[in-house]
């Protein structure tokens, strides 16, 4: 009972209802009293924070009820009203937006950056692939120039002029006994002049009779005064299709002498699906653009053109069939009688060796200026 | 509710030193929908925009009350900065970092005003817990005397004590009670 007294005491002298004599008799107490001194001061800290607390608590009713009042009046205007809690997956991505974002763009990024370098490896394989090769050749011109200039130096004759070789060269082959030959449109393409030569050292100057860019045909004629026709053409031309697997050869220029390749048809399609070529297994070189592919019986099946890049053994001719076509579109002349020519062929039934040899002097070196 | 009314800021502060809970109301919706879009652009939610926005018109409110808030800036930027400070240590709390914050107005460090009102939050806290451990009906008694300023007479009555002398024992029995508690774990930071 001491105690609540005093309680009351305190709580009379805080709350400033103390008449003033018991009050500064309270007060006098309290300077001798330390442990009333400390009693009284918890007991203000006391009653502030309970006041304190009571303020907060009735002030944040407020705040609640100003914030209900002002969602009840935001709600109308609302179409639906809205839901009081936000969706699950809501709270979920604004509360890890950033992190969602960061990780998805770290691996788009990885995603994209590995598809990209993949990319840039295979790309040089695949252009490469991608790439027809014509067989032309380009002649190594500063070798022969070196070459010419020793030779000046070894026979110093000042007055011989020598004469300036072929930019580029490629091979062709006789159609007609008259003097008509075929090569690769691209073997001739930008010539000023061409000539053709062949192993027996025979030398004519032709000019450009038809040019077949899509099959890549080119009829050449011998304009040489000096010429006398073929003779004979030892081959005939097929004009049905060769089989699969069939024996093929041919004859071309890679290099100054005649080279002789064989191989097998590998596929009656020729580069990204043409219909107009052959696929060949034969070992082609810069230079065997135009040479004349034979079967094994010395049929002429097709006409070389070219090469795939970045894969092995995948050559490519012009089937025959297609250069008859060409032919026959010519514009008729009177000396052109290439269709009834070859009737029979002196090649069949000879060994290889024995059809090369007749064979090389039909095949020519066709070399290209410009 | 007329605009005109509280169109100035003197006139909110003036409106909430008299008491007049319009003056709030009007200030806390016309500043509600800046800190919601801050805290939601700040990978918060409605709840957490609410908290924070109540917590920093507490400060404010707290201060003008005080008397003590001298205001060198406009109540929009003091609300903003207060909830930006708020809403920084929350995400601190949470173990998340914002290395940036999306701003939308400029602030002002708050730092004095943010502590202070962090001390009195603690206080709080360990007010509501002690007033919880409590228990009834020392609790009811204890609020209806300080809280809700009932006389002794009143409570008397209302908690059926047979005269008022047992119901000041029963509530200085309490008082001490509480005041064991609360000291327990409070210490005023110095």
């Amino acid at each position: 009972m001491i105690d609540n007294r005093i309680y009351e005491q305190i709580e009379r002298y805080l709350g400033g209802g103390m008449p003033a004599e018991e009050k500064a008799a309270f007060e006098a107490l309290l300077q001798t009293d330390p442990r009333l001194a400390t009693k009284v001061r918890e007991h203000k800290q006391l009653l502030q924070a309970i006041q304190q607390y009571g303020q907060r608590q009735s002030l944040k009713q407020k705040l609640n009820n100003i914030h209900r009042s002002m969602e009840a009046e935001a709600a109308p205007v609302a179409v639906t009203p809205a839901p009081a809690t936000p969706a699950m997956w809501q709270v979920f991505w604004k509360k890890h937006m950033q992190t969602v974002a960061v990780a998805a763009s770290v691996s788009l990024l990885s995603v994209f950056g590995t598809l990209w370098s993949v990319q840039q490896l295979k790309e040089p394989v695949q252009q490469q692939s991608a790439r027809y090769v014509e067989l032309r050749r380009e002649v190594e011109k500063i070798k022969q120039e070196q070459r010419a200039l020793i030779n000046g130096i070894l026979n110093p004759e000042p007055e011989k002029v020598a004469p300036r070789p072929a930019r580029f060269s490629g091979t062709g082959f006789a159609i007609s006994s008259d003097g008509y030959l075929v090569t690769n449109s691209h073997v001739i393409a930008g010539a000023d002049s061409v000539m053709v030569e062949n192993k027996a050292g025979l030398k004519y100057k032709v000019t450009e009779v038809y040019r077949d860019k899509v099959h890549d045909l080119a009829i050449l004629r011998i304009e040489d005064p000096s010429f006398e026709g073929f003779g004979k053409l030892p081959y005939t031309f097929k004009t049905d299709e060769s089989d699969l697997g069939e024996k093929v050869f041919t004859l071309g220029y890679p290099r100054e002498d005649i080279v002789f390749g064989e191989g097998s048809l590998s596929s009656a399609s020729g580069f990204e699906g043409d219909t107009t070529a052959y696929q060949i297994s034969i070992p082609l070189n810069p230079g065997n653009s135009g040479g004349p592919l034979l079967d094994d019986k010395g049929n002429l099946i097709g006409i070389i053109s070219g090469k795939q890049a970045g894969q092995e053994g995948a050559a490519f001719a012009v089937k025959s069939a297609y250069l008859l076509k060409v032919i026959s579109e010519l514009p008729a002349t009177d000396n052109f009688k290439l269709l009834t020519s070859p009737k029979y062929n002196s090649l069949s039934g000879h060994n290889r060796p024995q059809q090369l040899k007749k064979l090389k002097d039909y095949v020519f070196v066709v070399k290209v200026y410009n | 509710m007329k605009n005109s009314l509280y169109g100035t800021d003197e006139a909110i502060i003036r409106g909430i030193r008299e008491d007049d809970e319009r003056a709030l109301a009007y200030m806390y919706k016309l500043y509600f929908p800046m800190i919601s879009h801050f805290i939601m652009s700040n990978s918060g939610t409605d709840d957490e925009a609410k908290d924070i926005y109540q917590e920093g018109v507490i400060v404010f409110y707290e201060k003008i009350k005080d008397n003590s808030l001298e205001l060198s800036c406009q109540i929009k930027t003091y609300l903003y900065s207060v909830c930006r400070r708020l809403w920084l240590k929350r995400l601190a709390e949470k173990g998340r970092y914002a290395v940036k914050m999306n701003d939308a107005e400029e602030y002002l460090p708050m730092e004095e005003d943010v502590q202070q009102h962090e001390e009195n939050e603690r206080q709080f806290g360990i007010m509501a817990e002690a007033l919880a451990q409590l228990g009834e009906p020392c609790r009811s008694l204890l609020e209806d005397y300080y809280l809700n300023m009932q006389n002794m007479q009143e409570i008397t009555e209302k908690f059926g004590y047979t005269n008022s002398d047992t119901a000041k024992n029963q509530k200085y029995k309490c008082l001490q009670r509480l005041k064991k508690m609360f000291f327990a774990t409070y210490k005023p930071e110095i």
